[in-house]
C-alpha cells in the first residue's frame, strides 16, 4: 500500500520560508532589517560615529563644555608642531623597518622547526608563548632585562668583558627606539613563526621533492623555492605588522612614555598626551592628529599593497 | 470576604511602603574616588574619615574607591564631560583644567575654611572661591645618610646647609668612594630629576625672580640661571646620579637610597615618609637607618639661601554637577577639622593643609618630626613646584628636558636652556 501525504498549509509555509532565510537575495526587507540592525547599530555606534566625531571635533577647540569652531587652525598648528613630526618620524621608522625584523625572525624560527631542530615541540611552544603575554608583562620583563644596574643584558656584557658596551638602553635617545623595536619583535616573532610554519607545511611536496631531486641544497631551496612560494604570506605578515606598528601605543607608554627627549614618541602616544596629559580638556587638536594619521595609515596600506602585490601567480 | 482581605493586604502593603519610604529617601549614596591605593597610612586615614562620617550621618552612605593617580585623572577627565564623575574625587592643584572647565564646585558654603592653614588656601583659590580640601602638603627636602656622608669625609655644618662648593666636594668624594652621591630616578615620574636644580635656582634667584622663571617671565639664559645650570652640569658629569637614572622608578630610588646599593643623599618631597616608613619587609627604610635632613646647598651669591618650596598635593574636590551636594559637602566638612589634621600628621608623618595641633601628635616618628620641623624653622617658603606653574608644552618640555635629559647628561646647558625658553619663555 502506498500512502501519499499531503503537506499542511503550515508545513508549506515553512518550506517557503526556509529558502528565503537561507538566501538573502530572497529575504524580505523585514527579515534583513532584523538581522542587520544589531550589527549595524554596533558598527555605527562604536566605529562610524566615533570616527566621524573625531573628524568633526578636529575643527573645534573644546574647553570644558564649550566648543569653538576654529576651521583648519588645528591642522595648521599641526604642520608646525615639532613634536608631532618627531613622533611621525619615529612611527615611520618603527613601521617600515621593524616588520622586516618581525617577518625574518618568524620565518627563520619556522624554518628551524620545519628542519626538525632538536626539542622542536618544546621550542614551538616556547617561541609562541610571548604572543600570549600582555604588553604590560612584556614591557616589565624587558625593562628588567634592559636595567642598567642589574639587567641581564648588561650583566652578560660585563661577564664577557664587554662592560664598556653596557648602556642605559631605555635612557639613551640613540638606543631607546631600537630597544623598543627589539622588545616588540620578541613578542610577535612567535605569531609570525606559526603563520610561516603553516604556510611552509602547505607548500606542495612535489615541488620541494623535485628541487631535492635536482640536488638543490638547503640554501638554494630556501632562496629559489620556499621564499618565492611564501611571498604572499610574508607580504601579508609585513602589512599586518606595518598596520600594528603605525598604531603602537601600549609598549611605548609603559616602557618610556615617549622619552627620553621624545626619542620614542609615537603618534599614538602623542595623541594620548595631547588628549589627557596636556592640562586641557581640548579634544580638537588631538582629534586633528588622529584624523591626519587615519588618512596616512590608509594611504600607506594602499600604497604598500600596490607596491608589494605581485600580478604573477605561481603555478604548481 | 475575599475583597476585604485583598483590601486589607493592600492597606498593609501601602503602610509598609509608606513607613519604609523615609528610610529609602534618607539613604543617599555618594561616590568618592581617592588616590593612594598603595599607601596604607593615607588609605587608612581616608577610610576612617569616611566610616566616621557614615556612622554620624545615617542618611548618607559613601561608595569609596582607591584608584592610582594616573588612572584616576584619566577616568575623571572622561567622566566630568559626560556627567558621570563621582561626587567627590582626588585632585592636585597641578590639574587646573578641571577648575577652568567649570567642573569643580566651590566649597566655601560647605566647609569651614577656618580649618585650613592660611598658606594652603591659595592653592585652591580662584576668583575668591575655594575649590579643594587640601589634605596633603609637603616641603621639598634633601634627605641624607648621616653615616655615609661622614664616611666619605664630609661634615655637615650646624646650619645643616652645605655651600655650593661643599656640595660639589660631597659629590666628588662620593663618586671616589664608589657611593652614588644622589639617589634619583625619573622612570615613572615627571618631576624628581628637576628637584635639585630647581631648589638651587630658588635659592639663587629668590622667590620673586624664581616665580618669574616659573611663570615664563625670566629666561633660562639669564646669567644667574646659566650659572646654576652650569654648576649642576658639573655635578652630573662628575657622576652625581645613578647610571640607571632615566629608568629608575620613584619606589626604586627609595630602595636605592636606604638599601641597595645605597646613596649619600636623596632629594624628595616630604611625602618621602609614605614609602620610607612602610615596614622594612615591605620595602621601607631599615629601622636603624641613619636618616638625616639637610637644607639644599646655598648658592654662591644666592638671593635666598633660606628659601624652600612648599606645596599642596593630595586634595579632595566636589564635582559641580553632583546630584548629592549636601551629602558630599557634609563629608568634606567632616574631614576638614583640626582633629583630622592632627591624625593625618600622626598617621602619615607628613604635613597637611588642614590645621593641626602639634601638641597632640603622638607619633612613633617623633625624632623625624623634630628634625623636619627644625629644617623648616625660619625658612622662607615659595609656594608650588615647577609643574604647578608649567602647562601643556612647557610642562612636557620640563618633563623631557629638566626632569630627564639634562640631569641624565644628554644635553648641554645651552641646549637645555634653549629648549626650555622655546617652550616656556614669554618674551
Amino acid at each position: 500500500m502506498t500512502s501519499i501525504s499531503i503537506p499542511s498549509a503550515a508545513e508549506e509555509g515553512a518550506q517557503h520560508a526556509a529558502p528565503s532565510l537561507a538566501d538573502p537575495r530572497r529575504a524580505s526587507w523585514w527579515v534583513l532589517t532584523v538581522f542587520l540592525t544589531p550589527a549595524l547599530a554596533v558598527y555605527v555606534g562604536l566605529t562610524a560615529y566615533p570616527a566621524f566625531r573625531t573628524f568633526y571635533d578636529s575643527f573645534f577647540t573644546i574647553e570644558g563644555l564649550d566648543a569653538t569652531f576654529v576651521g583648519l587652525d588645528n591642522y595648521r598648528a599641526l604642520m608646525s608642531d615639532e613634536t608631532f613630526w618627531v613622533s611621525v618620524r619615529n612611527t615611520f621608522i618603527w613601521s617600515f623597518i621593524a616588520p622586516v625584523l618581525d617577518v625574518v625572525t618568524g620565518l627563520l624560527l619556522a624554518l628551524a622547526l620545519y628542519a626538525g631542530v632538536p626539542a622542536a615541540r618544546f621550542l614551538r611552544v616556547a617561541w609562541f608563548t610571548p604572543v600570549l603575554l600582555s604588553y604590560v608583562v612584556v614591557a616589565i620583563l624587558w625593562m628588567w632585562i634592559f636595567n642598567y644596574d642589574w639587567g641581564i643584558l648588561n650583566a652578560m656584557l660585563r661577564a664577557v668583558g664587554l662592560g664598556a658596551l653596557a648602556s642605559s638602553w631605555l635612557g639613551d635617545p640613540n638606543l631607546a627606539l631600537g630597544a623598543l623595536i627589539v622588545t616588540h619583535a620578541w613578542k610577535w616573532a612567535g605569531f609570525n613563526m606559526v603563520v610561516c610554519l603553516a604556510a611552509i607545511h602547505s607548500l606542495p611536496r612535489e615541488v620541494l621533492e623535485a628541487s631535492e631531486l635536482d640536488n638543490c641544497g638547503w640554501g638554494a631551496k630556501l632562496r629559489y623555492v620556499i621564499v618565492p612560494m611564501l611571498r604572499p604570506t610574508l607580504l601579508n605578515l609585513y602589512i599586518l605588522a606595518f598596520i600594528g606598528k603605525m598604531k603602537i601605543f601600549d609598549l611605548v607608554w609603559i616602557m618610556t612614555q615617549g622619552g627620553p627627549l621624545w626619542a620614542t614618541e609615537t603618534v599614538s602616544t602623542y595623541v594620548y598626551k595631547r588628549a589627557f596629559n596636556w592640562n586641557t580638556f581640548d579634544l580638537g587638536y588631538p582629534s586633528a592628529i588622529a584624523s591626519v594619521w587615519f588618512v596616512v595609515v590608509c594611504a600607506a596600506v594602499i600604497i604598500l599593497n600596490r607596491l608589494l602585490a605581485t600580478r604573477e601567480r605561481l603555478e604548481y | 470576604m475575599t475583597a476585604r482581605r485583598i483590601g486589607l493586604a493592600a492597606a498593609v502593603a501601602a503602610a509598609a511602603i509608606a513607613s519604609a519610604a523615609p528610610a529609602f529617601a534618607q539613604a543617599t549614596q555618594i561616590t568618592m574616588w581617592s588616590n593612594w591605593p598603595d599607601e596604607p597610612a593615607k588609605k587608612d586615614w581616608v577610610t576612617t574619615r569616611v566610616k566616621d562620617f557614615e556612622a554620624a550621618n545615617k542618611q548618607c552612605s559613601v561608595k569609596l574607591s582607591f584608584i592610582p593617580k594616573a588612572d584616576l585623572y584619566t577616568q575623571a577627565k572622561s567622566a566630568v564631560r559626560t556627567g558621570q564623575a563621582p561626587d567627590i574625587f582626588y585632585m592636585e592643584p597641578d590639574q587646573p583644567e578641571f577648575l577652568a572647565g567649570g567642573f569643580l564646585e566651590p566649597l566655601d558654603s560647605y566647609v569651614d575654611l577656618a580649618q585650613y592653614e592660611d598658606w594652603s588656601k591659595p592653592a585652591w583659590t580662584s576668583k575668591g572661591k575655594v575649590y579643594g580640601l587640601p589634605v596633603e602638603a609637603y616641603t621639598v627636602e634633601l634627605y641624607y645618610n648621616k653615616d655615609a656622608v661622614k664616611k666619605v669625609g664630609v661634615d655637615v655644618p650646624a646650619s645643616f646647609q652645605l655651600t655650593q662648593e661643599q656640595f660639589t666636594d660631597l659629590v666628588k668624594k662620593g663618586v671616589a668612594a664608589g657611593i652614588t652621591p644622589v639617589s634619583q630616578g625619573v622612570g615613572d615620574r615627571p618631576f624628581p630629576g628637576g628637584l635639585l636644580l630647581f631648589e638651587s635656582l630658588l635659592r639663587k634667584l629668590g622667590t620673586e625672580d624664581y616665580g618669574k622663571l616659573l611663570n615664563g617671565g625670566l629666561s633660562f639664559k639669564d646669567p644667574r640661571v646659566v650659572e646654576v645650570m652650569t654648576w649642576m652640569k658639573g655635578l652630573v658629569d662628575a657622576g652625581a646620579y645613578p647610571k640607571s637614572f632615566s629608568t629608575l622608578k620613584l619606589g626604586e630610588s627609595h630602595f636605592y637610597f636606604y638599601n641597595t646599593p645605597g646613596a649619600l643623599t636623596f632629594p624628595d618631597p616630604s611625602w618621602f615618609t609614605g614609602r620610607a616608613f612602610a615596614p622594612p619587609e615591605g620595602g621601607g627604610m631599615p629601622a636603624n637607618f641613619p636618616l638625616g635632613i639637610m637644607q639644599f646647598p646655598a648658592m654662591d651669591k644666592g638671593a635666598c639661601p633660606d628659601c624652600k618650596t612648599l606645596a599642596v598635593a593630595g586634595s579632595f574636590v566636589m564635582y559641580s554637577k553632583s546630584k548629592n551636594k549636601d551629602c558630599a559637602g557634609a563629608l568634606l566638612k567632616s574631614m576638614a577639622t583640626v582633629e583630622n589634621g592632627t591624625k593625618w600628621m600622626e598617621q602619615v608623618s607628613l604635613q597637611t593643609g588642614l590645621k593641626s595641633d602639634a601638641a597632640k601628635i603622638n607619633s612613633p616618628r617623633k625624632d623625624y618630626f623634630a628634625e623636619l620641623n627644625a629644617r623648616n624653622k625660619n625658612v622662607k617658603y615659595f609656594f608650588g613646584t615647577p609643574l604647578l606653574y608649567y602647562r601643556a608644552k612647557c610642562a612636557e618640555t620640563y618633563t623631557q628636558v629638566m626632569n630627564n635629559a639634562f640631569p641624565a647628561g644628554l644635553l648641554s646647558v645651552q641646549e637645555a636652556a634653549e629648549k626650555m625658553d622655546s617652550a616656556c619663555f614669554k618674551s
